[in-house]
């Protein structure tokens, strides 16, 4: 079947259950994910979204897989461009690992569709998210975001 | 896939101005503490560039010539292992792209392309990258670079 991924790693200088939080802690999320959050009780089978400031939802699925702080994996569908929307659920996956004094992340978006236009916006918003992310966690501020709800 | 479609694509986000971005690629100074490597070149089109190994013996690892240099925004060089920069066949190259991304803040994207598709110098460079920009980041940052070897 055809796939369409992105797959981005990163270390961070941190812990796995501190980039646990920062990954799952929704006042933490708002600092470095465009002024977004997520709502979910990040355990196996719970429903999760992706609310932008006013509240709107941006995207939702559920938890497919949670292991705290190594593994977490959510279904991704798009709630907010139709043309995204009737693509149907991508599938996110968070893996952590610690690498000496840094941690590695991997996040791995993919969908069983080829072209698909939610990899395309994702492949744009993540190094913006997961840079924001690492400068929170290393140095205390995130990078300045100007946007609201880039994400896809 | 052919050589002409393999390529790794890396974007980061630096806080940083354009002009420390650009020294950190091109100062071995610098690169020396976040790649482990002096980057040693002129940096003219046309000049050779080695990737030397700051153990004392000055052996490079990677080598190639400059092929664009735009300061503070666009960098090409082409990139070979010892001994295999005649063969075509396995000479890649790299580009770095500097924006600003908002005042204080650098996009810093890098392609390498013209990648010999399976090969083992696609798999190192896929791994070694986010490894080299993360503590690239990390050093302009908080001015210190992690220990990732």
């Amino acid at each position: 079947m055809s796939t369409s991924q992105f797959i981005y790693v990163t270390y961070i200088r941190t812990t796995p259950q501190k980039l646990w939080d920062a990954l799952t802690n929704p006042e933490f999320q708002k600092q470095y994910w465009f002024g977004m959050h997520q709502e979910s009780e990040w355990k196996a089978g719970s429903p999760w979204k992706l609310l932008f400031s006013d509240g709107r939802v941006a995207d939702a699925g559920e938890v497919l897989e949670s292991d705290p702080p190594r593994r977490l994996v959510l279904s991704w569908q798009n709630q907010f461009k139709p043309e995204l929307t009737a693509e149907g659920h991508a599938r996110c996956v968070y893996d952590i690992e610690a690498d000496g004094d840094v941690v590695r992340l991997t996040i791995t978006h993919s969908i069983d569709r080829e072209g698909a236009k939610l990899i395309e916006a994702v492949s744009g918003g993540w190094p913006r998210i997961l840079s924001s992310l690492k400068s929170l966690l290393e140095t205390g501020t995130p990078i300045p975001s100007s946007h609201q709800g880039a994400g896809a | 896939m052919s050589k002409a479609e393999t390529q790794f694509v890396y974007v980061t986000y630096i806080v940083a101005t354009r002009d420390a971005v650009w020294q950190a690629l091109t100062d071995p100074e610098v690169t020396k503490r976040y790649w482990i490597h002096a980057n040693i070149s002129d940096w003219k089109p046309g000049s050779v560039w080695e990737h030397q190994r700051i153990d004392g013996s000055g052996a490079a690892d990677v080598v190639g010539h400059v092929i664009e240099n735009v300061p503070e925004e666009r960098l090409v060089f082409s990139w070979a292992a010892p001994g295999e920069q005649t063969d075509p066949a396995k000479v890649s190259r790299v580009r770095f792209d500097l924006a600003e991304h908002k005042p204080g803040v650098v996009r810093l994207t890098v392609t390498h392309y013209d990648l010999e598709p399976g090969s083992g110098m696609e798999r190192g460079i896929s791994e070694g990258w986010p490894q080299v920009l993360s503590n690239l980041k990390t050093l302009l940052e908080t001015g210190t670079a992690a220990t990732l070897w």
